[in-house]
């Protein structure tokens, strides 16, 4: 094939007919469709006792990591993380591992059925041809502007491809959600940056560079943003890239797995880490002996210190610290955004970092880079999403397709998503896992896991690199699965006409080598191939296409510190004694929760297995009476849960921490009726930049009477002595 | 009566030692991200156990992450994270009191092994472990299909009534010899990954060999942090741990 070839040329190419077609499968279809067979029938390629690995990208969380998967006999065996891949290098974290317990899941949705709204997995079978009309009927008997389409967090070729279907369709373009967009606030990082940096984008932190880092309930080694690169960055800043060993302080109420690995934990009161950010502002100018900005001159840092509940010494140290090295960093984190003043508390953390003049420069901040195959859009902000399920609810919407998200699960109850679900007559999912809003859904059109599948990923952030992570099938899909794209490409060629025109492919394959032809001539690639038979071949071996140089942008040093910064005092809403601190669990994240290896491998700093918690003080929990293990009710002005205590000796003694991740009640075998969701509790309080404002709602505490002993590795005996 | 004889009989397969293999935890930079725990249980085919039975303290990490709390609200920090695996002794206590020679040293690896058709599940050397890295079956954990695909056939799996441990990977140890071996040249350096270090985001966990004074761990191991576990009992951890917590501007 020509290299000149453009992608627009293709398409018309592709329309003009059969010649074309002739072209792109001309170069070896065997290459593109290598069946990965269990052993009863061996695959050929395989030899008895050898291992053949496949590079892929992990789709445990949006991060993009590189894996290979180490394959015998055509079964998976073994993770591994993909040494070429920038953003992880060959490492991977504990859900990445666990994958494989998606994949040989005993749970998963095993062929299409005509699910129908139950609480279980129904047991009306459908062939793949009757999914396929079901999905153009709905296509073609519903007017466009009635269609809806609901993907996950990650920036894939489903996205792009749905988006193109929308667009040729004329209907609203795909919306994107998660919970770990909600709860990292990712809305109101936006609006921050924007705000301070001029420009809407995301961000890239350059830990490993930086000496002296302060971050405000940023848990970038557990789950934040992209764990993996996060933690190699953390590591070598330990190591003392900069020079000198690096130090780290985490501000935030409950003391973190992130914190915990910290230097310091500076326990402040939840929703004042903007406060404390203006405070140290201050501070640190005034410790450099220079003239203090505009931006801090009316700051009284006597009076944020008592709201934010830390000693002025303690602030003034710190400040020293921050102005004494050369390449310090500030970093907001979900929570601090997740705030009524979440977007000045944003700016005024951001703002740290111009007068830590890091911008654009090694151990500071910098745009991550625009990642290849043009601009995707951002996700919908959990304000976005109660705009969405109202207008489900006034039946604007008569067909959703959801896929790669379990809004049942992740939103909170007080959006009404599953009473707007009833409002609409038909619910689509291509969900792998029998999860909460695949079963209410009316059919359900299992798509394959991760590792049974092809396409590729963009990378936002964790890597300088413009990455472009690949995936393929490491093993043939082991259920009667189809990939959603295939799904969609068959109806859209039974609805025919205009839509069928935009979207002329053969299969995923084809669809994904005419998206990757601008890649073919793209500059700056670590590889170069003159055509896409050969670029696909590469773009399969090595996981992915990125750039050989950094491509990162310094942000422009704005004006920011010329007009007084302003950051409200939190607003808490709800009624009772406690602020409530939701944190996503660091070892289920949002979707682990079906992995057995995953439900027994200890919470990082409580040691809980398969369970939920409520982490109390120790010493508010001798006030009121509670033990650990002691169940007890959590009441919100939107919900109520249960869960037994663990007496949390880091967490301040007006706030209740409860991680997010258990508390399903459908999603397979180890997920089912096991703990409790604190989605259940969380409200409608949104911030200005549309982000729900999680973090400062206020819940009451009561005993129930009952226990329930939490299984944890650490012993009883030790901290507290015996227990009573 | 005729005098009876017993033949002369004398084993000539000794084992040659080939190489002492040595981990270095770096907790200054353990994050506690668990991956190591994970990765473990992917590659050495363990059995998850269940809530009731993880409350009952039986389940079978061979590797898992210890944190201690010092201090009380607001002045509480947390001790560094600590993987904690097992040693493989040099003088090992699990060694000796195992009636069955079920838990012996291998001489050509410098481990601890473990003969799972050995044991009789006693449990002596898990009660004569001080690090608490032995784990026992007691039951045959429940693996429904088709979890059972991702087992690693190179490495057998255990049933109810033996105990199990860390291994250092002795299979990726013996691949990969096996591999030098047969392209003629030595291990090198970094060649040998066990998954747990293999896995670890922050690289705390290097594995390599200790007899070589010029390997990555031997020259971690001589930096000034470095202790090893109850080295007062006289084991011979083969595992340094390079103390966390150092403050600013440490440099090693």
């Amino acid at each position: 094939m020509s290299d000149r070839i453009s992608r627009r040329e293709f398409l018309k190419l592709l329309g003009a007919g059969s010649a074309a077609t002739a072209v792109l499968t001309g170069c070896g279809p065997a290459s593109r469709y290598v069946v990965r067979k269990p052993y009863v029938s061996m695959p050929e390629y395989s030899y008895n006792g050898e291992s053949t690995y496949f590079a892929t990208t992990c789709r445990e969380c949006p991060a993009g990591c590189g894996l290979v998967v180490r394959t015998m006999q055509g079964r998976a065996i073994k993770v591994e993380g993909n040494k070429n891949n920038p953003v992880n290098l060959g490492k991977t974290c504990a859900r990445g591992q666990a994958t494989l317990q998606g994949l040989y899941n005993p749970d998963r949705v095993q062929h299409p059925v005509k699910q129908g709204r139950g609480v279980t997995l129904s047991d009306q079978r459908m062939t793949w041809d009757s999914a396929v009309n079901v999905v153009a009927d709905a296509l073609r008997s519903t007017s466009a502007s009635k269609v809806a389409f609901l993907l996950g967090l990650a920036p894939d070729h489903l996205f792009d491809l749905v988006s193109d279907l929308a667009k040729a369709l004329g209907a609203r373009p795909p919306i994107r959600f998660g919970a770990l967009s909600m709860f990292e606030a990712r809305a109101s990082l936006r609006k921050a940056t924007s705000q301070v940096f001029g420009r809407e984008a995301m961000l890239y932190f350059d830990l490993a560079g930086a000496e002296v880092v302060f971050s405000f309930g940023a848990n970038f080694l557990e789950t934040w943003l992209s764990p993996v690169a996060y933690t190699r960055g953390f590591a070598e800043m330990r190591r003392g890239k900069a020079g000198r060993r690096g130090y780290l302080v985490q501000f935030e109420p409950r003391m973190s797995q992130t914190a915990a690995t910290a230097d310091e934990w500076i326990p402040i009161a939840p929703g004042t880490e903007g406060l404390v950010a203006l405070a140290l502002g201050r501070l640190i100018a005034e410790a450099r002996g220079e003239r203090v900005p505009a931006a801090y001159r009316d700051v009284d840092v006597e009076a944020l210190a008592q709201m934010a509940d830390v000693p002025v010494k303690k602030l003034e140290h710190l400040a020293q610290l921050f102005a004494s090295v050369e390449r310090s960093l500030a970093i907001p984190g979900g929570a601090a955004l997740a705030q009524s003043n979440g977007v000045s508390a944003g700016e005024a953390i951001l703002a740290l970092n111009i007068l830590a003049d890091n911008l654009g420069k090694e151990g500071g901040v910098f745009f991550a880079p625009q990642a290849p195959l043009g601009a995707h859009h951002a996700p919908a902000s959990p304000s976005e999403m109660l705009e969405f399920i109202q207008a489900m609810r006034n039946g604007e919407i008569e067909v959703l397709f959801v896929h790669g998200v379990n809004p049942l699960f992740e939103l909170p109850q007080g959006l009404g998503f599953a009473e707007a679900l009833q409002q609409v007559p038909l619910v689509i999912s291509f969900a792998s896992f029998p999860d909460e809003t695949a079963l209410q859904s009316d059919y359900i059109f299992p798509d394959h896991t991760g590792l049974e599948s092809w396409g590729y990923q963009r990378v936002l952030t964790g890597t300088g690199k413009k990455v472009l992570s690949g995936m393929q099938p490491v093993v043939v899909p082991y259920y009667d699965t189809r990939s959603t794209v295939d799904v969609f490409l068959a109806a859209v060629k039974q609805v025919g006409g205009r839509v069928a025109e935009a979207l002329p492919f053969a299969d995923e394959v084809e669809y994904l080598q005419s998206r990757l032809l601008d890649l073919v001539k793209a500059e700056g690639g670590f590889f170069q191939a003159p055509e896409i038979n050969t670029f696909f071949a590469q773009f399969q071996q090595y996981g992915g296409w990125w750039t050989r140089e950094d491509a990162l942008d310094a942000p422009s040093g704005s004006k920011v510190l010329d007009k007084p910064l302003k950051v409200d005092k939190p607003a808490y809403y709800g009624e009772g004694e406690f602020v409530l601190y939701p944190f996503v669990s660091p070892v289920l994240g949002e979707a682990g929760a079906n992995k057995p290896w995953l439900q027994e491998t200890p919470d990082p700093t409580t040691t809980v297995m398969w369970g939920t918690w409520v982490e109390m003080n120790p010493r508010t929990a001798e006030e009121l009476g509670i033990q650990d293990d002691d169940v007890v009710q959590v009441t919100s002005i939107f919900g109520t849960i249960e869960a037994p205590v663990y007496r949390y000796p880091a967490i301040r003694p007006d706030v209740i921490a409860i991680p997010f991740g258990q508390g399903h009640v459908a999603y397979g075998r180890y997920a089912q009726g096991r703990g409790a969701n604190p989605a259940d509790l969380l409200g409608v309080t949104f911030n200005p930049a549309g982000d729900l404002t999680f973090a400062a709602l206020k819940v009451r505490v009561e005993k129930t009477g009952k226990r329930r002993q939490l299984s944890r590795l650490e012993g009883r005996l030790g901290v507290y002595g015996f227990e009573k | 009566m005729s005098e009876y004889k017993v033949p002369e009989y004398s084993a000539n397969w000794s084992e040659v030692e080939q190489g002492k293999w040595g981990i270095v935890v770096d907790q200054d930079l353990c994050t506690g991200c668990q991956a190591c725990v994970v990765a473990c249980a992917m590659e050495n085919n363990i059995s998850f156990v269940g809530e009731e039975d993880a409350g009952y303290g039986r389940s079978m990490h061979w590797i898992r992450i210890e944190r201690f709390w010092e201090g009380e609200y607001p002045d509480i920090t947390m001790t560094p994270f600590q993987p904690v695996m097992c040693q493989q002794c040099g003088h090992a206590p699990c060694e000796p009191v195992c009636p069955v020679f079920a838990t012996v040293h291998s001489d050509a690896e410098q481990l601890n092994v473990q003969v799972y058709n050995r044991c009789i599940g006693t449990r002596y050397c898990a009660n004569n472990c001080p690090y608490q890295v032995r784990t026992f079956n007691w039951r045959d954990w429940e693996r429904p299909e088709p979890l059972d695909n991702q087992l690693n056939p190179d490495v057998t799996v255990r049933r109810r009534g033996v105990i199990e441990k860390c291994t250092f990977c002795v299979q990726r140890i013996r691949r990969a010899e096996e591999v030098a071996e047969s392209e003629g040249r030595e291990v090198y350096d970094g060649e040998i990954e066990p998954a747990c270090a293999q896995a670890c985001p922050a690289d705390a966990i290097v594995f390599g060999r200790i007899d070589d004074p010029e390997s990555r761990v031997s020259r971690m191991a001589r930096d000034g942090r470095g202790v090893k576990l109850l080295e007062d009992l006289g084991t011979l951890p083969r595992v340094v741990y390079l103390k966390g917590g150092a403050g600013h501007g440490y440099s090693g």
